[in-house]
């Protein structure tokens, strides 16, 4: 598939750019991103449920993988 | 959690936020589990609530006689009232436990098909002035006449005044046909086991999601792997989940739309006994895979991203989903419009493909802004699949600490996607529509030829091109002792114009929603740093050494100032066979003839269940006053039978006398609901009452304790849901029995006497509820109630208690009745079949955790074994009820 292709293209590529373009972050340098905000989800009860209602009346996938969550037929 | 011990022997401060801030990094960098951020407890509930949606129907001028197409607002629009718990838990340092629960209760309208306006599928209901539109009624096959103009444009017929002619309107206005469904639940559990080592994790998970019409199971495996000191984790998961459907086709809905296709691959079991209650069964199979990337750029910044491909299989489509198709047929050609075309309007159950490949590619980005203290977050996927769609979403938000434990987050998302290939609002096909069946009504071939119409057909508007905003706020509260409060906020609108590049559905599919959620958390890791639990290892000096059984409530109160509990109470209650009339089992034909006085009962109650999800939250603001805060969340059902001997169906009544049908001027037949009856089960949930009590201490010498506890339940619980209408009757209210509260303000008094001695405890209660209304909104009150409760416990060791207890009960029957319809078929639909004087004993286990991070934790059980009911009027006996809670004493 076209796009199967295109997607580990771009991931391979994303993934690559970012190992070059880092700086080594030392443990005790990272206080900052330790701190609640910045989780990378910061509410994950709420947006579990956002992703169930999203994910009902919406077609796309959501970005993880199965987590259940009914038929949703209505 | 062998950081955070270590960092509770070492008191140096900077270290202790140093390691807590590696702990949480592979918590943070990973989005497989919630469980690598600590031990935590969580309730959650939310609303959801969708605006009334925008549907067409036809106006008839009752003066001038002209047809016109005017818009009107759907009733009911959908409501879900969703309650989530969860739990993680250390096994030991390096196993971790997540367990979650959910459920969901959701009623309202829902589109069934899309078709043009004129052909009038949602016939307006009028109140009893003749104008005022009350509601609509779906007409599948819509309820005027099916022309179309020679380029199959939908036409409406009007007569001309002047010249008395027909005389056509082209108008390609397209409407949503709407219809009502009554309230169902759906409850999800599952769990997540999860291995760390330093550099990596391993977890496995599984759960279940339950509903009457779809059963999910679901399993997933995952892997973390932290590289390079952390920069850089991976994670790879892989799920599969198996769901089946088994959806009762509404008996109202049956003959208006056709299910051929289904029944002949043998899809749609009939069940003869119930009325032929038709189920159409389907399966399908998801296999996900997800892998991700995150990457610490700088000590300000990360980033993600992650791929995701799913494979599905099998019966996707939706069971409650038809297409509206107009059948030309050539030989039926007998009055059409000039040079047009006449048709008959038929539904066919929507057909999808069996395969889906979905792919999902997208990245994260998170910039700390370090003048504010805040975060960045910036998040776009782009999804794309083999039915033709692909959808871009774009995610930002701003996590603002604002100061004194308050965070505030504001939050955009835009969302687009195109229309699946096979999505089709409505169908036009040049042929005959010819039902072909055998002499028991099932079909023999398809009423029609499927290669003039696509393999393939839908009109569900997640389907559909569209673009939907939202946006919203999230504000939490971190109070002291590792409880935090998280509110949220979200308006989300629905539009085909919002598509990137535009082309997408009309107007008439727009809609909105907003939902509201409120959640508390308790951080029993950062309980135990601060030395919460520890703190009250001795915890047997709060309790005063009584450890009551499960079901007692207001056992005890917190003896310190400034102590608090959160505590999770569960209840479960079942009635089945027999129908009780006084104490004693009764047959049908006495229930027919008196169970429903002064009319006939058709129909019995065959089981109920309720659920009862309560918190619990205790503070003490000085030593001789607790006060408690309890909201709670409930769902019942209840299946139905019919009864032997019951007169006819068609005699049913309902309180107001059974209205008018003004096409035959003849009363409805309301006994047609008796078979939705029979072949659904009713279900309710949601909020229910909460109630807030103050607890006085009025004796305590060490060995015996009295408090008294005046408190009052707020009526926040639903006393006005109705079921669905059917058979152009209104469902009116469910029984009284199903409502999710008492709709009056109540006094709920108590007084509580406990004391011990060694291993040994005991206690004595007293509480009634007092309804200081005479009826609530919707016209009635439920009775007074009494109940008394002596019970002894003994302490087998040092952490688990035994129980035995008795309980007396007196309810008063319902006051007054609803002051709008009800179809009053059985005992359960009669105010006086309610109450009664009841007996139990119970029996109860309580455990408690002595010592380590978890102490101060209990979780007790209890189950009451009814001896004896004694039922005002009829009703079903009670199988006995179990209670659970745990509670958090800190």
């Amino acid at each position: 598939m076209k796009l199967t292709g295109l997607a580990a293209k771009m991931l391979l590529l994303t993934v690559g750019a970012l190992l070059v373009g880092c700086t080594a972050v030392q443990p005790w340098e990272r206080g900052n991103l330790a701190k609640p905000q910045m989780a990378l989800d910061p509410y994950p009860l709420q947006n579990a449920l956002r992703a169930h209602n999203y994910g009902s009346r919406e077609a796309a996938a959501g970005g993880n993988a199965a987590q259940g969550g009914g038929c949703g037929c209505y | 959690m062998a950081v955070i011990k270590d960092a509770k022997k070492q008191p140096d401060l900077s270290l202790q936020v140093l390691t807590t801030a590696a702990l949480m990094l592979p918590g943070l960098l990973s989005p497989v589990a919630h469980s690598a951020e600590g031990d935590e407890v969580d309730f959650q509930y939310s609303h959801y609530q969708e605006g009334k949606r925008n549907i067409s129907t036809v106006a008839t001028d009752l003066l001038i006689g002209s047809n016109s197409v005017a818009g009107i607002k759907s009733f009911n629009p959908i409501e879900v009232e969703s309650l989530h718990g969860s739990a993680k838990i250390s096994l030991t340092d390096r196993v971790k436990f997540a367990f979650n629960y959910t459920q969901d209760t959701w009623g309202g309208a829902t589109p069934m098909t899309t078709a043009p306006a004129v052909f009038n599928t949602n016939f307006s209901l009028l109140a009893a002035d003749g104008l005022t539109v009350v509601g609509a009624t779906p007409y599948l096959r819509g309820e005027k006449p099916i022309l179309l103009d020679s380029q199959k444009n939908p036409l409406l017929a009007n007569i001309d005044p002047n010249t008395g002619e027909n005389i056509y309107i082209k108008n390609n206005q397209l409407t949503h046909t709407i219809s009502y469904a009554s309230p169902e639940t759906r409850k999800q559990g599952d769990f997540k086991l999860t291995y760390e080592w330093d550099e990596a994790a391993v977890s496995v998970g599984g759960g279940i999601s339950l509903e009457d019409d779809y059963e999910s199971r679901f399993g997933n495996i995952g892997g973390r792997w932290d590289l390079n000191q952390k920069q850089t984790t991976l994670n790879l998961d892989l799920s599969y989940t198996n769901s089946d459907t088994h959806a009762i086709v509404n008996h109202d809905a049956a003959v208006y739309y056709d299910r051929s296709a289904y029944e002949l691959r043998g899809k749609i079991e009939k069940i003869k006994s119930l009325d032929n209650k038709e189920i159409l069964h389907g399966n399908r199979q998801d296999w996900a895979t997800h892998f991700g990337v995150t990457q610490i750029i700088n000590k300000d910044a990360l980033i993600g991203a992650d791929v995701s491909y799913t494979r599905s299989t099998g019966y996707m489509a939706n069971p409650y989903k038809a297409v509206n198709v107009v059948f030309i047929d050539p030989d039926k050609q007998f009055d059409p419009p000039p040079s047009g075309f006449q048709g008959s309007l038929q539904a066919l159950a929507e057909q999808r493909p069996e395969v889906r490949n979905q792919w999902n590619l997208g990245g994260r980005y998170v910039q700390y802004i370090n003048p504010l203290d805040a975060a960045l977050h910036f998040d776009y996927h782009f999804s794309a699949d083999d039915w033709g769609i692909q959808a871009h979403t774009f995610e930002a938000d701003w996590v603002q600490p604002v100061g004194y434990g308050w965070t505030v987050t504001p939050r955009v998302r835009y969302y687009s996607q195109d229309a699946a290939d096979f999505y089709t609002p409505w169908l036009t096909t040049q042929q005959g529509f010819n039902f072909n069946k055998d002499a028991n009504g099932n079909a023999i071939v398809l009423p029609y030829d499927p290669s003039k119409l696509p393999t393939n057909f839908s009109s569900d508007q997640r389907l559909s091109g569209f673009g939907a905003l939202s946006g919203g706020v999230t504000v939490t509260k971190q109070f002291t002792k590792g409880l935090s409060l998280e509110t949220g906020f979200e308006y989300y609108t629905h539009q085909g114009g919002l598509k990137i590049g535009g082309g997408g559905e009309g107007a008439f599919s727009n809609y909105d929603y907003w939902v509201a959620n409120a959640a508390l958390k308790v951080d029993l890791a950062a309980l135990s740093l601060n030395g919460g639990g520890n703190a009250h290892t001795g915890h047997q000096h709060h309790n005063h050494g009584v450890h009551a059984p499960a079901g007692v409530m207001f056992d005890h109160m917190l003896s310190k100032a400034g102590d608090f509990m959160v505590g999770y109470r569960y209840m479960y209650g079942s009635q089945g066979d027999p129908m009780l009339h006084d104490s004693n089992p009764v047959g049908d034909q006495a229930i027919v003839a008196n169970g429903c006085s002064p009319n006939p009962c058709f129909l019995a109650s065959d089981s109920m269940t309720m659920n009862m999800h309560m918190l619990d939250i205790m503070y003490a603001p000085t030593d001789w006053l607790t006060l408690m805060l309890m909201p709670q969340f409930m769902d019942m059902n209840m299946s139905m039978r019919r009864l032997d001997g019951a007169p006819s169906d068609d005699l049913a009544v309902n309180n107001v006398g059974n209205p008018i049908d003004p096409s035959t001027g003849t009363p409805f037949n309301i006994g047609q609901h008796i078979q939705h009856h029979i072949q659904n089960g009713h279900e309710t949930g949601g909020i229910g009452d909460v109630s807030l009590y103050a607890m006085f201490k009025l004796f305590d010498n060490g060995m015996h304790h009295v408090h008294i506890t005046p408190g009052f339940s707020a009526p926040t619980g639903d006393v006005d849901i109705q079921l669905q209408r059917n058979h152009k009757v209104e469902g009116g209210f469910i029984h009284y029995g199903m409502q999710l509260g008492s709709g009056t303000w109540d006094f709920k008094p108590s007084l509580t006497y406990t004391g011990h001695v060694d291993q040994f405890s005991w206690g004595v209660q007293a509480n009634g509820t007092v309804r200081m209304e005479d009826q609530n909104k919707s016209g009635y009150a439920l009775g007074d109630m009494f109940q008394a409760t002596t019970w002894g416990s003994y302490n087998l060791t040092n952490w688990l208690t035994a129980s035995v207890r008795g309980m007396y009960t007196l309810q008063g029957a319902i006051k007054g009745q609803f002051n709008g319809q009800i179809n009053q078929y059985g005992p359960m639909d009669y105010p006086q079949n309610h109450g009664g004087k009841y007996w139990d004993v119970g029996f109860g286990l309580s455990a408690a955790v002595p010592s380590g991070d978890l102490a101060g934790n209990r979780v007790s059980v209890e189950w009451l074994q009814p001896v004896e009911d004694n039922v005002n009027g009829y009703q079903l006996e009670r199988d006995g009820a179990l209670s659970a809670t745990w509670s958090y004493h800190f």
